[in-house]
């Protein structure tokens, strides 16, 4: 028991107390070796926070149990300063040349103990990419629902609305860019947000006297109190290339273009880039001297009808045929066919 | 090496802060842990008495108890609650008893279980509220001892 130990102890006070010492050692030592680790903490006891500790003791006396409690030690838990910068799309943002306001998202997260002021700071103008975007903005998500909303999202200005968040408390930054017209397919853009916690960075263990919450001191954390992420864009363009033929097929069986010969039109759509394009549609009007054969019109094998009032895809206007192709990526063609006959 | 011996030793000397009345003193006091590496790589840990603390700072609670009276004191009971901040991770000498319920049972923590979900896990330091030590042969007249546990700052 600690009792039998510690009665071999040399009295308290006395000015032999320094063996006494070496011979605690030992038992700190072990522990030491045997790795007692320090859990990780997310944002731990709030800044400010005293510890109390008091013990309470019990014994039998002559007149009965006896209570005593023992002094009170308080301790105030410091400011931690720390930070985490995190991109948080799920991989590069595709856009294309000359494409305006472009969004990459970061989330900002307070991971000390205190309540904290950060300045962020976007860099578009990386080394080791492709291109670089012309930095519009950066955009505090005002009404934290993740999503940009222009004109309902704060923009950012360092040192006038320096997102404050609390302890474990996120905030979403949007960094808006446009991107120039001069990239080609596949070119990458890396943009780069950082963080700093206002109250001061450096190494970890860096203290600020008396700038902690709740009157501690405020001291650098794990982190350096500063962190940074990058996103990025990836360019993803796309063409297209219209190729048109035609076949003749004359009233007699031979291919001669003579009136009452029929002419069948094929127009290919060929899309090539690693985009989409969108919203793409073929339109060619009627030749002179022909007339256009009614409900010929067919995409990739099936008809199509006249109307442009229908759901399908396809309409005659009296001059001229059109088929809405919609969004096609790269890599895929469409065929449309169409009938007129020689006059 | 040289400084953790003269810092315990300087603890091991420190008076004792004793309110209590009656004859058995008992003080508290806490110390964190600073464990620093030298230039070969040889670790030295100094114990400093703390005004501030920030999470993760590994603390060291020292209580102490003396008879100043004149007569023995049977059934000696000595308990600390956690301060709620501090992680509870073990004693000195691993003769306590814990409780992991605010102080209504106690056992050691070997033994004890949580409620998790339907069942039960087996329940880690961090569970502790309370300790305890149970001084069954009581501390003589002029005796005294001390008691050591650790925690980290949550």
């Amino acid at each position: 028991m600690n009792y039998q130990r510690s009665k071999n102890l040399p009295a308290i006070r006395s000015s032999r107390c320094l063996p006494g010492g070496q011979s605690l050692m030992a038992p700190f030592a072990a522990l030491l070796l045997l790795g007692v680790s320090s859990p990780a903490f997310a944002a731990g006891t709030v800044a400010g926070t005293n510890i109390e500790n008091t013990a309470t003791a019990s014994y039998d006396g002559p007149s009965g149990e006896v209570q005593i409690d023992s002094n009170t030690v308080t301790i105030v838990v410091d400011e931690l300063l720390d930070v985490t910068v995190t991109s948080a799309d799920p991989g590069d943002v595709a856009t294309e040349p000359g494409a305006e306001d472009q969004v990459l998202k970061f989330t900002v997260t307070n991971t000390g103990n205190g309540t904290e002021k950060y300045t962020l700071t976007p860099d578009v103008a990386r080394g080791g990419d492709d291109f670089d975007p012309t930095l519009v903005s950066v955009v505090i998500d005002t009404n934290g629902n993740g999503v940009y909303d222009p004109g309902v999202d704060e923009i950012y200005a360092a040192g006038t609305n320096d997102p404050e968040l609390a302890p474990d408390e996120t905030v979403t930054v949007f960094v808006i860019s446009d991107i120039p017209a001069a990239p080609g397919d596949g070119d990458r853009a890396e943009v780069n947000l950082s963080a700093e916690a206002e109250t001061g960075t450096g190494v970890p263990g860096t203290s600020f006297n008396g700038q902690g919450d709740g009157g501690g001191d405020a001291v650098v954390g794990t982190t350096g109190a500063d962190d940074d992420d990058s996103g990025f864009f990836l360019i993803q363009d796309a063409s297209v290339a219209l190729a048109k033929s035609a076949s003749i097929v004359d009233p007699f069986g031979g291919d001669s273009a003579v009136p009452g010969s029929v002419i069948t039109y094929t127009l290919v759509a060929t899309v090539t880039g690693s985009g989409t394009l969108t919203g793409l549609a073929v339109s060619d009007p009627v030749p002179a001297d022909t007339s256009y054969n009614a409900e010929s019109i067919t995409l990739e094998g099936a008809s199509l009808t006249d109307s442009d009032a229908d759901a399908d895809a396809g309409s005659f206007d009296g001059s001229a045929i059109a088929v809405e192709l919609g969004d096609i990526p790269g890599g895929q063609t469409r065929t449309v066919t169409f009938q007129v006959t020689i006059d | 090496m040289k400084r953790l011996i003269l810092t315990l030793a300087a603890l091991l000397c420190a008076p004792y802060t004793a309110i209590a009345a009656e004859r058995v003193e008992l003080s508290s006091d806490v110390y964190v842990e600073k464990i620093s590496h030298d230039a070969n790589g040889r670790k030295s840990v100094v114990l400093e008495k703390p005004l501030k603390v920030i999470p993760g700072d590994r603390l060291v609670f020292i209580l102490k108890y003396r008879n100043v009276g004149d007569q023995a004191a049977e059934n000696f009971v000595v308990t600390n609650p956690m301060p709620s901040a501090v992680a509870f991770q073990e004693t000195i000498d691993g003769t306590e008893l814990v409780s992991i319920d605010g102080g209504e049972s106690w056992g050691r923590l070997k033994d004890l279980r949580v409620r998790m979900g339907g069942g039960y896990r087996n329940a880690v330091p961090e569970d502790v509220t309370h300790i305890r030590w149970n001084i069954i042969n009581g501390i003589s007249v002029g005796s005294q001892g001390k008691l050591t546990f650790r925690g980290v700052v949550r």
